[in-house]
Formats: structure tokens, C-alpha cells, sequence
């Protein structure tokens, strides 16, 4: 099962320091809900987890990342995922990930494509909520995102955001009922008319 | 045998509860009390289980298989890996369709979910630990789902053990993804018939990828004896003598030290017909081990690895004459096998009986192909329900009539009796060569139709259509179905050399009660009931006293199974002949006791008297009882025969059935207002019996039209192998179905019986799509691929314009 993303994440944070967060993988890894980078191979090569809990069921996805680019320039860092579970998954993801200036100094924008494959029994019992449940999960990752790169000191000269707030400590585990509630609470919202939370 | 009016004798005819008798169901008792003995049900002093590692990947090389975390998991006792098995040749296995599977992937993975390495301990809990401790590193390789993506000349190569091989079990491969072309019929005269016509149509017709999914999976329970050299297996088989072959030529064991039991089956369905990777594993371990080692697949293992059904793209065409006679007949199919060829159908008909595509109409000039080609699926291709493709056959003649009628602005009816084969030409030879035995298909068509007055529903939904505000749309599906059932004769079937007879061993005990073993294997179809009564009618001994056995190979005379519909056109033959080479004898005991000669007897019912003296008789309890005691002089004693049946030619059941859908614009949700089915099966042995096969058999074919898919993403990831997305209708979804029949005997098989429990299976599944592609005819639509959701069929409403 494959889906492709494509996702942009206003921040109100300055492009200089959510590049900070996102060019250090280790960092960038520890925004994603569930994921940890256990051990660095070489200066492109990481080795990670990704935990994810439902119900009394754990799955722990074990693999291998590449940095396949990093660009200062353009702020852009380009990485390959891999990686597979005992109970039978794997899956894969091909990101590009860039950080745009936003409209004024102090903000910015996360822009993110990925392709992302699932195989084995992740895919046949959640593929139809996967757009659904990745969508949930980037907006996560965003909002840690925002809050590692808020945590950074601001660069002289531009006036620190809204970084009142310190950075949550990501969570450890995915938890799939969480996810399930998230994801119902959306639905509902759709179901009445308003805007989905996300 | 003419039935009797006198009362007394109708007393003691109703008394044998012989054939024609709706007697209860004897298997019955002890599965409403949970009595039943499953393979699951067995336990054995020290028996250990088996969990299987499977590939999340459908096409993958794997680079290495680490087992040492899995052996450190407490309980688990030893994890097995193709390397394990090469030593003793058993890492691969010949299938029934002359190919080889892969017992545990041996380098590389073909399919989703394929078996990679069993794990073997003291318990089902340690054994699943185990399965996750086992780690596989796997290198992806491109996915092929599309048979037609597969045949193009750049399409990865996935039986890379077949390199070079351009000789298959059936002829030529021309392809490295091709595995046979089978063809059948004439093609030059076909093609003629079509070069003249004056009308042809053509559709692509596909008939999706279905599971069996029987109630029970697949499982078993291996027990090698390393003192005595005997293994012993329980085994969910709908063909244990062929399996004491296959495991026997595999192991090297000899026959007679293999004993399989078939216990109790909760369905087969053509699911257990196969040998497959966990019975090869368990036994393997169990002989290794030398203690018995129970496998026993969950649900999702069962929809996505053992043996499918199906997966037929059919180009159907029809040549015609303006008024509707059918002229010729040509279907070209493209099959996906999946990872091997491992289709359960007589050796030398790698399509089956495909070729009864001609269905009930006298066609002159007909011609099919079949290409079987490789795809990274599961493997199987067995006959669901249904002899041998003969479901698929069905579809595309039943598909095409109507088609046919559309484009002609003809009566689905009309064109049918216009086409059927009469009555007089029976036996019928048609264009693919079978010989129809019987039938009378313009009899029951009508019986049909006045039954449920056609004109009065076409006139409905004529009214209807014109009607711009009806809420619905009104089908109405018609088909007009022959099966070719009873494989087969050995001339032309054979399994691994096998030919496809069946046996019957009958023995009268001393006391006039008896016992029958057979070489089926009921699995729901009521043997030990209707096997019984075949013997009542024939020997007058009353059905209850007779008892049934089938199923252990160690006891039962050697016969190829149930499957096909063919234990009672082919083991209910040879019950019969058994009986009667023990009615003869009967006869020669009783002229003995009476001291006249065997042409002064009258059979009646349930005895022998001397013609014109009723009161000297020898019923056959006296009869049983003299056997053993006082047998005529040079008369060995007992009473008993066995027989091996061959039959002479397949039969030939067949059935008019019809459906009246109401499809809701507004939402597409389809209502089966009605259903008709009309089945001829020859001789019925059970009415009850064999109304409840049709009930079965309709309600499977409703949940195959309706709703049951087995749909692969492009990664080869099978989205739909839980009861949650498979289909399985309960009684809430089960439409109201009404039952008829008329009687049109085999005239060669010995009691006229053809087998019906596949017909309604059959024949039910183009009935729905004719109702609902009806609904839609007058909107110019042709056809419309299953299964017919709400949402597919709400789809077919926004194209065509009519969604409310």
C-alpha cells in the first residue's frame, strides 16, 4: 500500500532555527511521535525505532535511515526510511523535507513530500485509515517540530515568536486508540459541518 | 423397482426410510450438541504446535533467516527453514497441476503471507512468540499482480526455478510468466461461423478472485511412530486417499504405514482439496521430532494462502443469426494462477471442464483458450463449489446470452428457448465433445416462468422504466444453467496417474444391520445419511441400521474424494452396484432356504418370495443371518462386496433459475425481491437434504455476486483476508429463496442420481449479475463486474445518469 503526501506546515517560528531542528536528524527523528534514532552508523546513516501501542498489542518498527541530500542552501534534507516490525510489516518512506521562508522574518513554513509504503499486516488492516492516520500523525510531528525549533535561542536581530510555551516532551509510543479517538473526534466535526481540527 | 400402492407394502417401504425419504439428517445429532470431532478437536500425549513465519512482502529475495532469538523463546523446541528441508528433497512439492510449490520459500518469496520458516513448541502460545522472534531480511523486487502486466515481454521474471524451462506439464511456455495454453473445440469452424454472421457481440468479462472460506480452516495433526514406522495424520481433507499417495511417494514411507483420517470437515468447498506447505511441515517435524505436532491455520492464513478460486478474464463472443439463433461460440481467457500452478482440477485439463462454456445450448461451432500465467498471488485455482470451472463456464455463456438478447432487442427468455438443446437430441453431443446424458430444459424453463409470471414482471418493470420518478430500478436475472459434474471417467480423469473412480465396501452383519466404508469424505453434504438410504432402497434394510464410514484411509476403500459434485454421481454408483453384487448373492441364499430355484423369487422391498405365495419369503435379516450360519453348499459364507465404480460418462444436472432485484437509486443498495430456483438433479435421494444444499449453495453464490473481493494494492498487499472485509452472508443478508424441481434421470448411472450440491453455487452467481446488469439494460449497460456492493452498483447509477 503506498500513499504520497504532500504537506506544509505554517510555523511561527524563523526559518534559521526550524532548519536548525530539521538538518539534525536525531532532532527531526524526535518530533515524530514514537520514533527514536538509536544509533548513528556513519555521518549519513542512522539506525531508529518507532514505537506504536494498540490496545494491549505492541508493534516496534526497527530499521535503517539515509540521508540522501542535506542542502543548506535550499534548506532542504532528503531521507530514506526503512524499516520492519516481528509481526509480519514493513514500511518504507521517501521524504523531502524544505524549509521556506514564510511571509514576514519571524516565520516560516515546513514543507514536506513523502511516499510512503506499507506492506504485510499494517496495510491490510489499516490501509483504508492510512491517509487518515498519517495526517494525524504529521500534525504531531508539526506541532513538536514547532516547539523543538521555538526551544532554540532566537537568532540576533529577529524577535522571538511565540515560543512561550516549551516543547512538550514528544511522546514515546504511537498509541493507535488515541490515534482512533483523534480520528473519530474529526469525523464528527466533518459529520457537523466544522473544520476538522488537523 | 415401481413404487408400491398397496398399503402394507408402502408400511414396511417407508420402514427402510430409503431414497426419496426426507429422513433427518443422522450427522446432525452430534453437531447441534457440539459432539462433533474436529481436526482441532484432536490431542495427543505429547503433542507439540506449529506457527508459521510468514512474508509481509509479495515479492521479495530474502537475504537471511536468523533463528537463534527465536530458539532462546522458552517452549519453542526447534524452527525449520527451507535449508532444513533441502537434505531431505522436501523444501519444494510436485502440485496437483504438475508444477512445483515451495513447501518454505527457498531464496525468495513469491506472495503475500507465503510461508518462510515454521516454529515448532510445547504450546500454541510459545509458538506464536517464536514466529516474532524469527528475523528475516528481505530485498524487495517488483510486485506483479496483473496477469496481463506479467505476459508483457519486460515483466519481472518470477519463477526464477523455471529459467529456461519452456516445456510445461501442458505443452509450450512462451513466456517466462506463462505457465499453459489449453485450447478445446474447433477453431476453424468457429472462426467461419463468425466470418458469415450476420450479428456478433463481444465483452470482456472478468470473474474476480473468491475465497472457498470455509467455516473450519485448514489444519492438522502429524503423529510419526518411531518404534513402529508409522505415521499417522488428521488431516482436513476433502481426499484422504490421494493424500496417503502424495505423503507416501514424499516421504518414502510406504503406503500401507501412512494412515490419513479425515474426522469430522466444517466445509471444504474445494479449500481442502490440496496438499499444502503446514501438512508437509507438520509431518516433516512430527518424523524429526517423533511426536505429534498439530497445525491449525487462523483466518486470515486461510483467505490469504490456501487455495483461492477464480481470478478468469474471459473475452466472450457470440455469432448469431438476426433472429437470434446462435451460430458460433469463441472465449479466450487469460487465468491468474498466482505464484504456482497448484489448480486441483484432472490431470490432463489444466482448465478444467472449462469447455462446458456451450452451457445448455445447441451452439454448432465453438473454440476456447485458456492461458494460465504466474502472478505474485497465492496459489490454488480450485473448483469452489463447483466442478472443476465449470462456475466460470457458466458465467460467460449466461453473460453472453444476455448480451446477445440486449443488442437483438430480444426476451431473455425467449432467446434461451430458442437456443436450448431439445429434448430429442439427447444424448447430446455438443461442439467441445462432451455428451450430454439427459434433460429437459424447455419443461422447466416454462415451469419457471409461469411460476413466477414472467410477463407480469416484465410488464412491472416495463411500467416502471417509463416512470421518471420511480425510486428504483427493477432486474430481473434469468439463467439457464448445465453442469458437467462426476469426474470422472478414467479414460479422460485422472489425479497423479489416479483414475478418478470411487469405491464402495458394504458388509451385512449376521444380525441384518450393516456397515459401509466409502472413499469420500462428507464435509457437510449428510453421507452417512443419504449413503444409507442408497443401500435401504437397495437391499431393504432399513437406513438406520446401516452405518456410514468414510474418511480413514486405514479402513476405507481407496477413492478419490469429495469434491466436484461427484460423490454421488460417482461413489452413489458404486454403493449401488456394491449392493447389488450383494443382492445377487441374497438371492442365491434365499432360493437356498426356500428350495427353489432363483428365477421362482420376486424381490419386494425387503424380501425374496416365491413367485405367487406370499406367505414363503426370506427377508434379508433372515437372509443375513443364514449367510453366516447355513450358506448354500459351495457358497462361501458372509455377505458382503466392495465396488470400484468408473463411470461410464460425466452427468449432466442443470437448473432455470431467476432473481428480481430492486436497486434504490439513492443509495445503490440492492434488494433481492426474489428468488426462483428450479434444479434438476435426476433421482432424489433426499428432498430435505438436497433443499438444503440449494439453500447453501444459493446463499454462497450471493455472497460471491454481492459482495465478496479479494482485493491486492499494487504492492501485492491483499486487503480484505479478515471476516471483517470477506463477505459472509448470516441470515440478516440472506435473501428468501424458493425452491422447485423436476426429475430427469442419468440413464447411465445405476440409480439415475446426477449430484446437485454445486448447481445452486453455480448457477445462482450469473443469476444476481443478470438481475442487476437488467436493471440497467435499457440504459444501454452490458455488463457490470462483481461483486455488486451498494457502492459499486451507486457508481454504475452517477455514470448512467439515474442516481437520485
Amino acid at each position: 500500500m503506498e500513499v504520497k503526501l504532500e504537506k506544509r506546515y505554517p510555523l511561527d517560528v524563523d526559518a534559521a532555527r526550524a532548519w536548525q531542528v530539521l538538518r539534525d536528524v536525531k532532532a527531526t527523528a524526535g518530533c515524530m511521535p514514537g520514533a527514536e534514532i538509536t544509533e548513528q552508523v556513519d555521518d549519513t546513516h542512522y539506525k531508529g525505532t518507532v514505537k506504536v501501542k494498540v490496545g494491549p498489542a505492541n508493534a516496534a518498527f526497527g530499521g535503517d535511515i539515509e540521508v540522501k541530500a542535506l542542502d543548506e542552501a535550499t534548506r532542504t534534507l532528503q531521507l530514506l526510511g526503512k524499516g520492519s516490525e516481528r509481526g509480519g510489516s514493513t514500511a518504507s518512506m521517501d521524504l523531502t523535507a524544505t524549509v521556506e521562508p514564510g511571509e514576514t522574518p519571524t516565520t516560516s513554513v515546513l514543507v514536506g513530500t513523502a511516499a510512503v509504503v506499507v506492506n504485510g499486516k499494517f496495510a491490510q488492516f489499516g490501509g483504508r485509515m492510512m491517509v487518515q492516520v498519517s495526517d494525524m500523525l504529521l500534525a504531531q510531528f508539526a506541532d513538536n517540530f514547532r516547539a523543538a525549533a521555538a526551544a532554540l535561542p532566537a537568532p540576533e536581530g529577529v524577535p522571538a515568536g511565540a515560543e512561550a510555551a516549551p516543547a512538550p516532551p514528544p511522546a514515546r509510543e504511537i498509541n493507535a486508540l488515541a490515534i482512533l479517538w483523534g480520528l473519530i473526534k474529526n469525523w464528527l466535526a466533518g459529520l457537523f459541518g466544522k473544520r476538522p481540527a488537523a | 423397482m415401481n413404487a408400491p400402492t398397496d398399503p402394507k407394502l408402502l408400511e414396511r417401504s417407508a420402514a427402510l426410510q430409503g431414497l426419496g425419504d426426507s429422513r433427518l439428517r443422522k450427522e446432525d445429532a452430534r453437531f447441534i450438541q457440539g459432539k462433533g470431532n474436529y481436526v482441532d478437536d484432536i490431542k495427543l500425549p505429547g503433542m507439540l504446535h506449529m506457527d508459521i513465519v510468514r512474508s509481509p512482502l509479495a515479492h521479495a529475495r530474502i537475504k537471511k533467516i536468523d533463528k537463534t532469538e527465536a530458539l532462546k523463546v522458552p517452549g519453542v523446541v526447534a524452527v525449520l527453514t527451507a535449508e532444513d528441508l533441502k537434505p531431505l528433497k522436501l523444501h519444494w512439492m510436485p502440485t496437483l497441476a504438475g508444477d512445483v510449490a515451495a513447501v518454505l520459500a527457498d531464496g525468495k518469496v513469491h506472495f503475500q503471507m507465503q510461508e518462510v520458516a515454521v516454529v515448532i513448541a510445547e504450546d500454541r502460545y510459545a509458538a506464536a512468540d517464536g514466529v516474532e522472534a524469527v528475523q528475516v531480511e528481505y530485498e524487495e523486487l517488483p510486485v506483479v499482480i496483473d496477469p496481463f502486466e506479467a505476459l508483457k515481454p519486460d515483466a519481472p521474471v518470477l519463477r526464477e526455478d523455471l529459467a529456461g524451462k519452456t516445456e510445461g506439464a501442458h505443452g509450450k511456455r512462451d513466456h517466462h510468466n506463462h505457465i499453459f495454453t489449453w485450447e478445446a473445440g474447433d477453431k476453424a469452424a468457429a472462426d467461419a461461423a463468425f466470418a458469415s454472421a450476420p450479428v456478433t457481440v463481444k465483452e470482456r468479462i472478468f470473474y474476480p478472485r473468491v475465497h472457498p472460506c470455509p467455516l473450519e480452516t485448514c489444519g492438522c495433526v502429524a503423529s510419526f511412530d518411531p518404534v513402529r514406522g508409522e505415521l499417522t495424520t488428521y488431516l482436513t481433507s476433502q481426499a484422504p486417499h490421494v493424500v496417503r499417495t502424495v505423503v507416501s511417494l514424499l516421504s518414502g514411507i510406504p503406503e500401507s504405514k501412512v494412515r490419513i483420517v479425515s474426522p469430522d470437515i466444517g466445509g471444504g468447498f474445494g479449500n481442502k482439496v490440496g496438499v499444502y506447505p503446514g501438512y508437509v511441515c507438520a509431518i516433516v517435524a512430527s518424523i524429526v521430532l517423533g511426536r505429534p505436532v498439530k497445525w491449525i491455520e487462523d483466518r486470515t492464513e486461510n483467505i490469504s494462502t490456501t487455495a483461492f478460486a477464480r481470478d478468469y478474464h474471459m473475452d466472450g463472443e457470440l455469432a448469431a443469426t438476426p433472429d437470434g439463433k446462435i451460430l458460433g461460440l469463441r472465449v479466450d481467457v487469460i487465468a491468474d494462477h498466482g505464484a504456482f500452478d497448484a489448480c486441483a482440477d484432472p490431470t490432463k485439463y489444466p482448465a478444467g471442464l472449462f469447455h462446458i462454456c456451450s452451457g445448455s445450448y445447441d451452439i454448432p461451432a465453438a473454440w476456447c483458450r485458456v492461458k494460465g500465467v504466474y502472478t505474485n498471488k497465492a496459489p490454488g485455482g480450485v473448483a469452489y463449489r463447483c466442478s472443476f470451472r465449470v462456475t466460470e463456464a457458466v458465467y460467460i455463456i449466461e453473460r453472453m446470452v444476455d448480451i446477445l438478447a440486449d443488442k437483438l432487442g430480444m426476451d431473455k427468455a425467449e432467446i434461451r428457448a430458442k437456443n436450448f438443446i431439445r429434448k430429442e437430441q439427447f444424448p447430446y453431443k455438443s461442439a467441445f465433445g462432451f455428451e450430454y446424458d439427459s434433460g429437459d430444459y424447455h419443461t422447466a424453463l416454462k415451469k419457471v416462468l409461469d411460476a413466477v409470471d414472467y410477463k407480469g414482471l416484465r410488464a412491472e418493470q416495463a411500467a416502471k422504466r417509463a416512470d421518471p420518478n420511480c425510486p428504483t430500478l427493477m432486474g430481473i436475472g434469468l439463467v439457464t444453467f448445465t453442469e458437467v459434474v462426476g469426474a470422472g471417467p478414467s479414460k479422460m480423469c485422472d489425479i497423479l496417474g489416479v483414475g478418478m473412480f470411487d469405491s464402495c465396501e458394504i458388509r451385512i452383519h449376521p444380525t441384518g444391520s450393516a456397515i459401509a466404508r466409502m472413499g469420500t469424505i462428507t464435509q457437510g453434504q449428510g453421507h452417512q445419511t443419504t449413503y444409507a438410504q442408497i443401500i435401504a432402497t437397495e437391499l431393504g434394510i432399513p437406513s438406520e441400521v446401516i452405518q456410514v464410514e468414510e474418511g480413514d484411509t486405514s479402513t476405507a476403500p481407496y477413492g478419490l474424494g469429495t469434491y466436484g459434485s461427484r460423490s454421488t454421481p460417482v461413489a452413489g454408483a458404486a454403493i449401488a452396484l456394491a449392493a447389488r453384487k450383494i443382492h445377487a448373492k441374497a438371492r442365491k441364499i434365499a432360493a437356498h432356504l426356500l428350495e427353489v430355484g432363483e428365477d421362482d423369487l420376486d424381490w419386494e422391498i425387503d424380501r425374496f418370495k416365491v413367485k405367487g405365495d406370499d406367505s414363503r419369503f426370506k427377508t434379508m435379516k433372515d437372509i443375513a443371518w443364514a449367510s453366516y450360519n447355513s450358506p448354500p453348499p459351495g457358497l462361501e459364507p458372509g455377505l458382503e462386496a466392495v465396488h470400484y465404480y468408473d463411470p461410464p460418462n460425466f452427468t449432466y444436472p442443470f437448473g432455470i433459475y431467476l432473481c428480481v432485484v430492486d436497486i434504490d437509486r439513492g443509495t445503490g443498495e440492492t434488494k433481492v425481491r426474489r428468488f426462483y430456483a428450479l434444479d434438476d438433479c435426476g433421482t432424489r435421494i433426499n428432498p430435505m437434504i438436497i433443499e438444503g444444499q440449494i439453500h447453501g449453495g444459493l446463499t454462497e453464490g450471493f455472497a460471491v455476486a454481492m459482495g465478496q473481493q479479494m482485493p491486492f494494492d499494487a504492492q501485492g498487499n491483499l486487503l480484505g483476508n479478515t471476516l471483517m472485509d470477506y463477505f459472509l452472508p448470516t441470515a440478516v443478508e440472506t435473501p428468501k429463496w424458493e425452491t422447485d424441481h423436476t426429475v430427469t434421470p442419468s440413464p447411465h448411472h445405476p440409480i439415475g442420481a446426477k449430484g446437485v450440491a454445486e448447481s445452486p453455487h453455480v448457477g445462482s452467481i450469473p443469476t444476481f449479475t443478470a438481475a442487476v446488469v437488467d436493471a440497467f439494460a435499457h440504459l444501454g449497460v452490458k455488463h457490470m463486474t462483481m461483486p455488486h456492493t451498494a457502492y459499486r452498483v451507486w457508481q454504475q447509477l452517477k455514470a448512467s445518469g439515474v442516481a437520485l
